[in-house]
């Protein structure tokens, strides 16, 4: 099995937990032909199948239950996000997330309402420039890099006076398109409404370790489509996956692979155990650096091993790596993350 | 069955593990010779010994051996934490293959004569035993080993040659692995033999490493005649033996120690050598931090698996390649940035925190030792992403 690599650090109850987030999930993390079909349409996904999530309750999956989610925790959050990388579902479940984050801890309960219904596609204009993991407050500033954009019914937008709303219909937007077959936004300035405070630290946080947990499904996925080749491909009259120089490199994807479970798994039950602040950071910063490196490593790695058919749109391990070419910057990619470790946690216990 | 005199060790298994490791590390603290802290290099017998003694002396020589053998019966996560406490005080590593190798694998194979005569003299440090698996031309190929062993009335005739067996020049005693069927597939013809290292026909010879050290030993075998009696478990099935005991050492290989003694050091070494300013450097230093907590983290994982009694698989050999080749990177770096000193064949001003070549060199066998980064690899290949042979 390619994903042994020791045991979950979870209780009973957290492995439980998520195993039912998977077996929900399977149903999208197995239709790539799904994903693939939607790619460089408008708005990139399909807004039926963002109901359909909602309805399932998994944007407000780790939104309190007062506020209306399901209140429930990283563990199961980072399962999902895994699942819907998997099968690459582009619909913004994650930024959708972070949205609903920021709106309940605001205690704007309408528009919170109807996103997580999955009725409207609310999606947070953090960022005003490329490489930060700093939230723009200033409110004249253009915000950019807004994921899936193309698809918002609105933008949140954080300012100096709290979170603000504006409605999509009428936004000065433009949108660009990206290599996953979704789409990045660039939102001009206006009057925005103020709906209330919250701090974006944490809940961007839960986005970008949420992300990681996308890449690491992703990863695995692609993984398993070029064992299979290397499996049944033959040349030279043999089975590919019998020479030794691609079995070690296929290791090296193996090996990359658990590192990032790791990572993942053990930020997630930090987090629900109620690590917070730098320590949670920290973890945060960890694994989404292993993440965004590693499903560039291993997204080139499967193409190479699956050579000239691994360089064809028609073949689906080329949909991950242009996924993770797409992803592995947003929320932060490895540079900026490993420096934010280094800022943030404490040196190890001198030997 | 304790056979050193004295205390009966307490039942140390009672108690949680965070109080386990507290009793471990004071212990350790007011018992360790302050002298043997963090050895640049491999100690020998005459040099180590006192340490030995006194962790005999106090019963805790053997802690993963049952408590009817002179053991303390630690749990593995028990002994893990045991390990990290020697590890955290700079402890030299003992002559360590009869508590280690050979006590576990005679409690599970050999006949109660064997457990009767052995283990009391390896708790007492009567006997010091090296390990003879690898030979001249069987390194990774370990199977295809060549050392014969020929019965000739009650006694075997042993030929042969063994290599890169550690501290030989220290050992009284040596367990070796033997072709006993020359015609059998080559796994198949394999025994396990103890010798007296004092019989005639044995040769020792130490090697020098690149760290200039003769840990290593190549030992020949002319004509030594080995009772019978020395033939443990069943004959033709010491391959199968020796291969048991592979996964704690295996975890072992993986645990975190080593890339965390360097990381420390390389620390040192940046704050001397001035170079945290430089952003060259601390963007490699980043990676080597997240990907030491990351090796912690997979690390973390199997230890779990060893809490709830399962049994690792092969997949706990990426554990040993994570590691290793993290520990090669940290003191390439400490290379790196100590300009001419990564020259000097001394610590820097004579202090030991400041020994970038020797770490350096220190962490070149460790992807070889224990089977190679490729050897690992291909056992991941076939074993765990069932890749065809």
């Amino acid at each position: 099995m390619s994903s042994a690599a020791g045991i979950a650090p979870y209780s009973d109850d957290q492995a439980e937990s998520a195993r039912m987030i998977r077996d929900s999930a399977a149903g999208y993390a197995t239709d790539v032909a799904r994903a693939r079909a939607l790619r460089f349409t408008n708005p990139g996904f399909s807004k039926d199948t963002f109901r359909e999530m909602g309805e399932l309750g998994w944007i407000g999956l780790a939104v309190p239950e007062a506020a209306g989610g399901s209140g429930l925790g990283m563990v199961e959050l980072v399962t999902l996000s895994e699942e819907l990388g998997r099968g690459l579902a582009p619909e913004p479940v994650i930024p959708a997330t972070l949205s609903a984050l920021l709106l309940a801890e605001a205690g704007e309960t309408e528009l919170l309402g109807q996103l997580l219904a999955g009725e409207a596609v609310v999606l947070t204009a953090w960022q005003d420039r490329a490489a930060t993991l700093k939230p723009c407050l200033d409110a004249a500033a253009t915000r950019r890099f807004i994921p899936m954009a193309a698809g918002a019914t609105h933008f949140l937008v954080p300012t100096e006076a709290g979170l603000t709303v504006v409605e999509a219909a009428g936004a000065d937007l433009v949108t660009e398109p990206t290599n996953d077959g979704g789409n990045l936004g660039t939102l001009r300035p206006k009057t925005y409404q103020s709906v209330g405070q919250a701090t974006l630290g944490p809940a961007l946080d839960k986005a970008a370790l949420a992300t990681a947990a996308y890449l690491l499904g992703g990863m695995e996925a692609a993984f398993a489509m070029t064992l299979a080749y290397l499996n049944t491909r033959q040349q030279f009259g043999r089975i590919i996956g019998t020479f030794q120089a691609l079995q070690h490199k296929a290791v090296d994807v193996k090996v990359q692979i658990a590192l990032t479970r790791a990572a993942v798994e053990q930020a997630a039950a930090a987090l629900d155990a109620g690590t917070t602040g730098d320590a949670a950071s920290a973890l945060v910063s960890r694994a989404k650096a292993r993440a965004s490196e590693a499903s560039m490593i291993v997204g080139q790695m499967c193409v190479q091993l699956s050579g000239g058919i691994g360089y064809t749109d028609d073949y689906d391990v080329g949909l991950y790596l242009r996924k993770a070419m797409t992803l592995a910057p947003l929320f932060g990619g490895a540079a900026l993350h490993r420096a934010r470790f280094v800022q943030l946690s404490p040196e190890t216990e001198d030997a | 069955m304790n056979a050193i005199a004295g205390t009966e060790p307490e039942d140390l298994n009672a108690l949680d593990d965070d109080s386990f490791r507290l009793v471990v590390r004071r212990w350790i603290e007011a018992n360790y010779p302050p002298e043997l802290r963090n050895p640049p290099k491999r100690l020998h017998w005459e040099e180590n010994n006192p340490w030995y003694f006194k962790l005999a002396e106090k019963g805790w020589l053997c802690p993963g051996w049952p408590r009817e053998y002179g053991g303390l019966g630690l749990g593995p996560i028990k002994q893990i934490i045991f390990t990290e406490e020697l590890e955290r005080w700079g402890c030299a590593r003992s002559n360590d293959h009869g508590i280690i190798m050979l006590g576990p694998l005679l409690i599970r194979y050999g006949s109660e004569e064997q457990k009767k005569y052995y283990l009391p003299k390896i708790l007492s440090g009567e006997h010091v035993w090296c390990q003879g698996y690898s030979e001249p031309n069987s390194g990774s190929d370990l199977a295809s080993l060549r050392t014969s062993a020929v019965l000739d009335g009650d006694e075997y005739v042993v030929n042969g040659q063994k290599i890169w067996t550690t501290l030989a020049s220290d050992a009284n005693w040596i367990f070796l692995l033997v072709r006993t069927d020359p015609t059998a597939k080559k796994q198949e013809g394999i025994s396990f033999l103890l010798v007296d290292m004092n019989t005639p026909g044995i040769t020792v010879r130490p090697i020098i490493n690149l760290e200039m050290h003769d840990e290593f030993c190549e030992v020949f075998f002319d004509n030594v005649r080995v009772p019978k009696a020395n033939l443990v478990g069943q004959l033709n099935k010491g391959w199968d033996m020796a291969k048991a005991l592979l996964s704690f050492e295996r975890i072992y290989l993986g645990s975190p120690r080593q890339s965390a003694y360097a990381l420390t050091r390389l620390k040192q070494l940046a704050e001397k050598m001035g170079v945290f300013e430089d952003p060259s450097f601390a963007t490699t230093y980043a990676k080597l931090r997240t990907d030491f907590e990351d090796l912690k983290a997979l690390y973390g994982r199997y230890v779990e698996v060893l809490k709830r009694g399962q049994p690792l698989g092969a997949d706990v050999s990426q554990l040993k390649i994570v590691q290793s080749e993290l520990f090669q990177r940290i003191t390439e770096t400490m290379m790196a940035i100590a300009a001419e000193n990564a020259g000097l064949m001394e610590p820097m001003e004579g202090n030991r925190n400041l020994n970038p070549a020797g770490l350096y060199i220190q962490a070149r066998p460790t992807t070889i030792y224990g089977g190679t980064s490729e050897i690992q690899r291909n056992i991941i290949a076939k074993n765990v992403l069932g890749l065809p042979g």
